[in-house]
């Protein structure tokens, strides 16, 4: 058993690790870590004025920044019933045009660029690619110099404030930013074709739910005052919860969400999906021409997703700036009286839906619930990289699921100050499946079910061990047939993590053990289908992120009623194991 | 060809990552910054990263883990001088507000409840020179552009980095502002290291403090003007204390000893 380790991943925002760990023939294990200790952000500004959590919230994160600026924004606002004037919606989508700009351009050209061209960093691409990191830098320093121009700063800059702006760009800026974006033009083109005809490999492919906020009036736009997921479900505003159940995991400071106990992904390729058709102008063209089955299911494609958004702001930039232009008076800032309310904002980040909730009393912040998009893509980007590790493996390609996972990470263009830095593929280590089940047994009331052929030799070795612990007396074991049989044992085994036991060929001498979340199953063809029909039908989906398989290596499982000895003598160790 | 380039490494802690961000935010002179010493280390931006003998290393971000504790020490032991970037390096930044232990043990315990976490231990958010010695400080939240460029070129030429021993109030002086204390903002400027170039006031916004008090800051004489401008002392402190976390219980305690 062996893992395989990226301990500090680069090329990303903050600091995080992935491992995958391989028992003979199946990854068993598959971990985002963030190493970002813990800030308690969302107790910061409790106590605190509604201003002092404008300014301190959003210091969760440099690169998204005004998203979080936004979404605080929009979250107070709606608390304290601020209506603002045309004038402030517009300059902060601006704003907010800057920032998408600054953050995809730098994650396209100068992040993730370097992988596909093979270069380690965009300072040593730039001998050989100097054009493309040149406009890389050039879109990036355009972005920022959107974002300085009405927050004030590159990062956290402050006159984006409740009710308005400290002070408003003057006109000659604005015609500035509309001239250069139109300038842009060409080389925006550049930007999405290259990104868009990238030789993105095949590993990993695999169907996922995507949500974003519902900008509106069948717009493309980065806010809204609903949830849309690709499945047509929308979500009100202050009804995030019921979308999004944040959970702890140990190995991880960032809380992770997920819809209905399964992952779904957030970022430009979530809105491309879900949104894409709405479209228009070049931006809309390119879509038409490029967009294809891949873009559903492969991760890698959120570059390529990235690129279309940036050409989406380019046009939009130019519209936004005759509005603002036509808007002679600079509003005042809008005061307000209000001192008690709740309320919930919803941005588009560059990498995703980002959920802010803000409640004040007695005019100071009472409670604060801030769920980022890297939180929502952390389950996904497990899943993506135990995918790519289990088929990389199946085709004997293990010297590539370092390189693999690292890319996917990347792609995800991932935040980890926001989230709470890159890969690592181990061996497990010998009997590592004793610890697993120790923690699900001493944390938890898990419920057994014996899963087999009765006809199957080695197959049957899930049966016999559930049928031996049955018989001491051991409580919540059943057998397969138990579960057909009756229907009241989901009721029982509600909320409760399942361990199914069954003889898994994983590649390892007959006899030894392993043990592996039962998800797993799900993207790895070569392992028991067995469980398919309890996953689809009798167990929902809750239940099974906390499950796991107990699986044992058989020898045969040809037809025929005896068990080999070594596959005996690995039941015996488990019944001995979960005796002590 | 004998290298001769400084040996340079960025470091983050635990923070927003927004100092070395802006440093690639130094767009039109990033080649030429990555030209002119030999980066080592910068995770953000290079994959191709070594861990060894350092002329500089600027590490960013606060000390909230035991892991970091860890190399944050090694960092000290393979570099000839350490800079502390960015206010959370310098101060802790907003996640050292919760300066008594059992309040910020209460708020772990609210956000994580009783997870026992496998990778490394929480600890309370503490500035870098808690652990080791610091060479050179550079606060900010995040640090300017101009500010790092200015040393990064001084240090270049091996020259030290430049004193800022203004308050905000000098650079909004030149700028011309009307002073917003005098609006009855509550606005810190008087107490708060120069370096911003007093962006807020500029923009009609009171300072908040970002880059940490400045050397002999008259604190007694603010906290009374801001009295008498009809703040409370609870809301004074607490806006003292939003970005300087624990070093700014020096300066309560100093308050503290003063007549009522």
């Amino acid at each position: 058993m062996k893992t395989i380790t990226i301990e500090h991943l680069t090329r990303v925002e903050g600091n995080g690790g992935i491992s995958a760990t391989i028992d003979g023939k199946v990854v068993t294990d598959v971990k985002f870590n963030i190493f970002e200790g813990p800030r308690l952000i969302e107790r910061l500004t409790v106590g605190r004025t509604p201003e002092e959590d404008v300014s301190i919230s959003p210091r969760i994160c440099a690169i998204c920044t005004l998203s979080h600026k936004n979404a605080v924004l929009r979250a107070i606002e709606n608390a304290l019933s601020v209506k603002v004037s045309p004038k402030v919606y517009y300059s902060r989508e601006m704003m907010h045009m800057g920032e998408m700009i600054e953050s995809h351009s730098l994650h396209t050209f100068i992040l993730a660029l370097a992988d596909y061209l093979g270069y380690p960093n965009a300072i040593a691409m730039a001998a050989n690619y100097g054009f493309e990191v040149k406009i890389g830098l050039e879109m990036k320093n355009f972005g920022n110099h959107i974002m300085k121009t009405y927050s004030g700063r590159f990062i956290h800059g402050e006159n984006p404030i409740i009710g308005g702006f400290g002070k408003f760009p003057s006109r000659e800026e604005l015609i500035w930013i509309k001239n250069r974006a139109q300038q842009f033009m060409p080389f925006v083109f550049k930007a999405v074709k290259l990104f868009c005809e990238l030789d993105y490999p095949t590993i990993p492919e695999s169907d996922t739910l995507y949500a974003c906020c519902e900008p509106g009036n069948n717009k493309y736009g980065f806010w809204g005052e609903e949830i849309l997921l690709s499945t047509g479900e929308k979500f009100k505003r202050d009804d995030y919860k019921s979308f999004n159940n944040e959970f702890v995991v140990s190995h991880s400071y960032a809380k992770r969400s997920r819809y209905n106990g399964k992952p779904f992904s957030v970022g430009a390729l979530a809105r491309v999906n879900v949104l894409g058709e709405r479209l228009e102008g070049n931006a809309g063209e390119m879509y038409k021409k490029y967009f294809n089955e891949h873009w559903k299911k492969n991760p890698l494609y959120h570059n390529a997703a990235q690129a279309l958004e940036i050409m989406y702001c380019f046009e939009r930039i130019p519209q936004l700036a005759d509005i603002l232009l036509g808007y002679e008076e600079n509003p005042p800032v809008i005061s307000y009286t209000t001192k008690n309310g709740a309320g919930t904002g919803l941005v588009e980040a560059p990498r995703g839906l980002l959920v802010h909730h803000h409640e004040i009393e007695d005019g100071l912040v009472k409670y604060v619930d801030i769920i980022t998009p890297t939180a929502m893509n952390c389950e996904d980007i497990e899943r993506y990289c135990h995918i790519a590790a289990q088929e990389l493996l199946d085709k004997g390609k293990e010297e590539e699921i370092k390189a693999r996972m690292d890319l996917i990470v990347r792609a995800f263009d991932p935040c980890i100050s926001c989230s709470a830095h890159a890969a690592q593929v181990e061996q497990a280590q010998q009997e590592a499946w004793k610890d697993r089940l120790t923690e699900i047994t001493t944390q938890t009331a898990p419920v057994f079910i014996g899963v087999g052929n009765d006809e199957r030799s080695d197959d049957r070795i899930g049966l016999k061990l559930a049928s031996v612990l049955k018989e001491s007396g051991m409580a919540n074991v059943f057998l397969e047939s138990d579960i057909q049989a009756d229907t009241a044992l989901q009721e029982r085994a509600q909320d409760r993590p399942i361990i199914f036991i069954d003889a898994v060929n994983f590649g390892e001498r007959a006899g030894k053990i392993t043990m592996f979340p039962v998800e797993y199953i799900l993207n790895n063809a070569a392992l028991s289908h067995k469980f398919i029909p309890f996953l689809s039908g009798q167990i929902h989906n809750e239940q099974i992120k906390n499950s796991f398989v107990l699986g044992i290596q058989p020898q045969s499982t040809d037809f025929g009623q005896n068990i080999s000895p070594q596959v005996l003598d690995a039941m015996d160790k488990i019944i001995d194991h979960l005796k002590n | 060809m004998k290298n001769d380039k400084l040996k340079i490494g960025f470091y983050e802690l635990t923070g927003c990552a927004g100092d070395c961000l802006l440093v690639t935010d130094c767009e039109m002179e990033l080649i030429d910054i990555f030209n002119a010493v030999d980066i080592q280390s910068f995770a953000m931006v290079m994959s191709n990263n070594t861990d060894g003998e350092l002329d500089l290393a600027l590490v960013e971000g606060s000390v909230t883990t035991e892991k970091e504790i860890e190399e944050l020490k090694d960092i000290r032991k393979r570099a000839k001088a350490v800079v502390a970037f960015g206010t959370c390096a310098v101060l802790g930044g907003v996640q050292a507000r919760f300066i008594d232990p059992k309040e910020w043990e209460k708020n772990l315990k609210i956000v994580y409840g009783n997870t026992e976490f496998t990778h490394t231990k929480p600890v309370q958010s503490k500035p870098i020179d808690a652990f080791i010695d610091v060479d050179f400080y550079l606060p900010g939240c995040p640090v300017s552009k101009e500010q790092f460029l200015n040393f990064f070129t001084r240090i270049l030429k091996g020259n030290p980095p430049e004193h800022y021993p203004n308050p905000v109030c000098v650079t909004c002086k030149y700028n011309e502002n009307d002073c917003l204390l005098k609006k009855g903002e509550l606005c810190l400027g008087p107490l708060t290291a120069d370096g911003c170039g007093s962006i807020c006031p500029n923009h009609n916004i009171p300072c908040n403090g970002c880059w940490g008090p400045v050397e002999g800051a008259n604190v007694t004489s603010e906290f009374y003007l801001l009295k008498e401008k009809g703040f409370s002392v609870d809301e004074i402190k607490k806006k003292m204390a939003n970005f300087s976390g624990t070093k700014i219980t020096d300066y309560f305690q100093q308050l503290d000893k003063e007549p009522k």
